[in-house]
């Protein structure tokens, strides 16, 4: 529909089928006027000198697709989906866990016990819905024995879930887009899960900037794959405003230049969201190529905790958005209409949240990291290389000499599980 | 206008035309320097000892193993090997791989209608354009697209039409391939990701067809780096690479594409990574390379041990039976230590032959290391005979890669030391 109000003009001299993008070396189908007709694309051929620089034609911005308003009431005819109570009720409380663990873990970096950690706006919320736990998430960001995520190799929050089908996470903005194309590829040709399942990709506004958007948006269109883009667009990459990121109608308006089928949704709305991705996904595994959804939506907290946002955007826009733009309590008030949620639920659930993370806080502040030796394990599968054997071992014999007398390491090595005995096995 | 008569370059049917010709000019030439002497010192790869040209002699290949079927009952008979030049064992290899693995799929620029090095010809109709297809020209995409393939445990074979042009996916290569497994605690791996792609001076290459870009990603500890010298080290290495269970960089000099032919096994073998040949035995010195060099550095042997007049004063006689042991490192990435140690301990001198340049090439690390574990061995200074540390300019080639007189001169230096 959107490509259809792109060239208006156009349209209306040469019926050409709006389905009819793909490059070809044959023949025309439509009738040819004297104008002539081009090589390598159907495009109308026209004697009016038109620029253009909107998907909507017109100048207009590619519309927002919202279910709820601000106080949660459904707008003019919008459609709610079917959801029943125990759903609606799980998707709040996944909701609520995301601030209960984003305050706690926030102060606990600041009290310097990790080293670094990014608010909830990221995508754990898909891993906690996906039942990853708590316990998991800890494990993680403290780098412990029982982090399944990457054995404390990475940094907080760089989670990974082969059970919850969630690949690691890497610091290379942009990177797992076009590796999202392959996977969604993969799985097209897998007999098991072909027609069933797709690829999702999650990004900010500013890692559309990178080359790797581009190559994904283009290889997942070209070589057809079942992938879902859902670009997060929350007006900041660290300091810079959407509006330095780009000069065109967001992300979205990328996406029907790729030939891929785009919408545009409040991401403070979940309903709208969830029929957006809903959908999404039915006319990825449909037609078998991907899709594009941009959430716009609001950057509540610091970019990380290495970053303090007052620098460079006004307190108060940030509190205005808080209360006004909400998509816990717009999602609450819906609740609330529909008679599945109250204060007094609220409480309790606030209560349980606190305790539960503060219980898998504690558990995971008193594990010990994982054995020293896996710091140098997993680079390679199959044979350990001759120099990584030798690098290991030449540690365990300075750790042998040192490891009492150097007080920066005698301390560290009891923080491991093996404390560093095992590196020369 | 000039950006894009550029960029003309780089659909590369003419340059594949080129490298047919340039191979066949830029060796042929190096005879014409001079008839070779009665004992015939070799001068093009076509004649190479190396190559092997009986059947017998490729099944006697050191370190082949045969790659079976678990169900499969004793092989009755023998085996059959048939002529291939590299491309063709490339395309063998790729056959053979997308034969035995449903999962595999082999992508890259071009690679539909056969490559522009013809290395994936036929694939497409045999296979299905599901499985063998073209991308769009982006190297990033390329290389992402392949590790997100790999990541769902399939195989991905794919290629980069040009090594010069591996940078653009550099990141994905070095962040993301090499650090794929580690980074999630071994819970994902990409072992199915392999990337080709042509390597090294083709004559004419210019700066960004001559490329050998294999230092730049020594320091990418989670990846291998294989390089074969010839069809039959082609075809079992790279079938090894498929199947090893990290992502391996397969770069292939592309000069040899056509010039360098031998028997190659029709069955399905491997020949080991991380392991260097000994080519030739020898015990004065060392001459380590890899590649297209390791033809140089024969033609070098050839001339050290029976010198064409006009070089007979540059060729001391009583070095001119020296034993020179020459290596083919053929795994960059983690590469055989061992076997060079041991080399080295033995002959005590040590050259070594690339086209990269000299300043953070691959020489530099294998000489530091020699260093260190025959130290007390060395009778002479580790030398290195590089491309020099300039661009690969088109008009200067033959003096920027380092030819048979070089590393001739190298090996008198270093034997006279």
């Amino acid at each position: 529909m959107l490509r259809a109000l792109s060239l208006p003009i156009v349209l209306a001299r040469a019926k050409v089928p709006l389905h009819a993008r793909t490059l070809t070396a044959s023949a025309p189908k439509f009738p040819v006027k004297h104008q002539g007709v081009l090589p390598t694309s159907q495009s109308p051929v026209v004697a009016t000198l038109q620029f253009f620089n909107s998907v909507t034609g017109g100048a207009g911005q590619i519309p927002t697709y919202r279910v709820l308003d601000g106080i949660g009431i459904p707008i003019e005819d919008a459609e709610v989906p079917e959801i029943s109570e125990e759903f609606a009720r799980k998707l709040y409380e996944s909701m609520q866990l995301l601030p209960t663990m984003d305050n706690i873990l926030y102060n606990v970096q600041r009290q310097g016990k990790f080293s670094f950690y990014v608010g909830q706006y990221r995508e754990m919320g898909v891993l906690l819905w996906r039942g990853f736990g708590i316990d998991a998430a800890m494990a993680q960001c403290f780098g412990n024995q029982d982090d399944r995520s990457g054995k404390g190799r990475q940094m907080p929050m760089h989670f990974g879930s082969v059970e919850n089908h969630f690949h690691t996470i890497s610091s290379p903005l942009a990177t797992q887009i076009p590796q999202a194309a392959g996977v969604g590829f993969a799985l097209k040709r897998d007999p098991e899960r072909r027609d069933k399942n797709v690829a999702c990709v999650f990004f900010g506004e500013g890692a559309a900037s990178e080359g790797d958007f581009h190559a994904g948006m283009l290889m997942a269109s070209t070589i057809p794959s079942p992938t879902i883009f859902i670009a997060r667009n929350n007006g900041f990459a660290i300091s810079t405003p959407a509006h330095e990121q780009y000069h065109g109608d967001g992300i979205a308006a990328r996406g029907p230049g790729y030939g891929i089928e785009t919408v545009r949704v409040d991401g403070n709305d979940i309903l709208a969201v969830f029929n957006a991705v809903k959908e999404a996904r039915r006319r990825c595994l449909e037609s078998g190529r991907a899709v594009l959804v941009e959430a716009m939506t609001y950057r509540i907290g610091h970019h990380s905790t290495s970053d303090d946002s007052f620098a460079y955007r006004g307190r108060q826009e940030v509190e205005n958005w808080k209360k006004i733009d909400n998509p816990i309590t717009r999602f609450r008030l819906f609740l609330e209409s529909k008679g599945w949620w109250d204060e007094k639920e609220e409480e309790v659930l606030k209560a349980k949240l606190k305790k539960d993370v503060m219980t898998a806080l504690k558990r995971a502040e008193a594990l010990k990291r994982s054995d020293l030796r896996d710091l140098f394990t997993d680079v390679y599968g199959g044979e350990e290389p001759w120099n990584l054997k030798e690098q290991r071992e030449e540690l365990a014999r300075l750790i042998k000499k040192y490891g009492e007398v150097w007080e920066p390491w005698r301390s560290e090595l009891k923080r491991f599980r093996d404390e560093g005995k095992k590196l020369a096995d | 206008m000039f950006i894009s008569n550029s960029f003309a370059l780089r659909p590369m049917n003419r340059i594949a035309g080129l490298v047919r010709l340039g191979c066949a000019q830029r060796w042929q030439s190096t005879v014409a320097v001079e008839p070779p002497p009665a004992g015939g010192h070799l001068t093009a790869v076509a004649s190479s000892q190396l190559l092997r040209a009986t059947r017998e002699t490729a099944l006697r290949t050191p370190g082949l193993t045969w790659f079976e079927e678990h169900d499969s009952g004793p092989i009755i008979g023998g085996r059959e090997t048939r002529k291939m030049n590299l491309y063709q064992a490339v395309r063998d290899a790729l056959s053979t791989a997308l034969a035995k693995d449903d999962t595999a799929v082999v992508f890259g620029e071009d690679v539909a209608f056969g490559g522009v090095f013809r290395c994936t010809m036929g694939l497409a109709e045999e296979f299905g354009r599901e499985r063998v297809f073209n991308t769009p020209l982006t190297e990033q995409g390329i290389a992402g697209f392949g590790v997100g393939i790999a990541s769902m445990g399939h195989t991905a074979i794919a290629e980069i039409q040009f090594a010069d042009y591996i940078f653009p996916a550099f990141d994905q290569i070095v962040n993301e391939a090499a650090k794929y497994r580690y980074r999630a605690g071994g819970q994902f791996s990409i072992g199915g990701l392999t990337i080709r792609t042509p390597t090294m001076a083709v004559g004419h290459g210019g700066l960004y067809h001559s490329q050998s870009p294999e230092g730049f990603f020594i320091g990418a500890s989670g990846i291998k780096i294989v390089i074969p010298r010839s069809p039959l080290q082609c075809k079992g290495l790279l079938l090894a690479s498929i199947r090893d269970p990290n992502p391996v960089l397969f770069m292939e000099p592309k000069i040899l594409y056509r010039s360098a032919v031998e028997q190659v096994p029709v069955d399905d073998y491997t020949l080991p990574l991380s392991r260097a040949e000994i080519l030739v035995p020898g015990t004065d010195l060392t001459l380590l390379s890899w590649g297209t060099p390791i033809y140089h550095c024969e033609t070098a042997l050839s001339i050290l041990h029976s010198p064409p007049a006009s070089l007979e004063p540059y060729v001391p006689p009583s070095l001119r039976t020296a034993k020179i042991e020459l290596i083919d490192l053929r795994t960059i990435l983690p590469w055989d230590v061992e076997t060079v140690v041991e080399s080295v301990r033995k002959t005590r001198k040590l050259v070594i032959v690339h086209e990269a340049g000299y300043t953070g090439g691959v020489g530099g690390e294998i000489a530091a290391e020699v260093q260190k574990k025959a130290f007390l061995r060395l009778e002479a200074p580790v030398k290195r005979l590089t491309g020099w540390d300039v661009p690969a300019a088109l008009q200067y080639e033959r003096f920027n890669m380092p030819d048979a007189i070089r590393i001739l001169d190298g090996i008198i230096e270093t034997l006279a030391y």
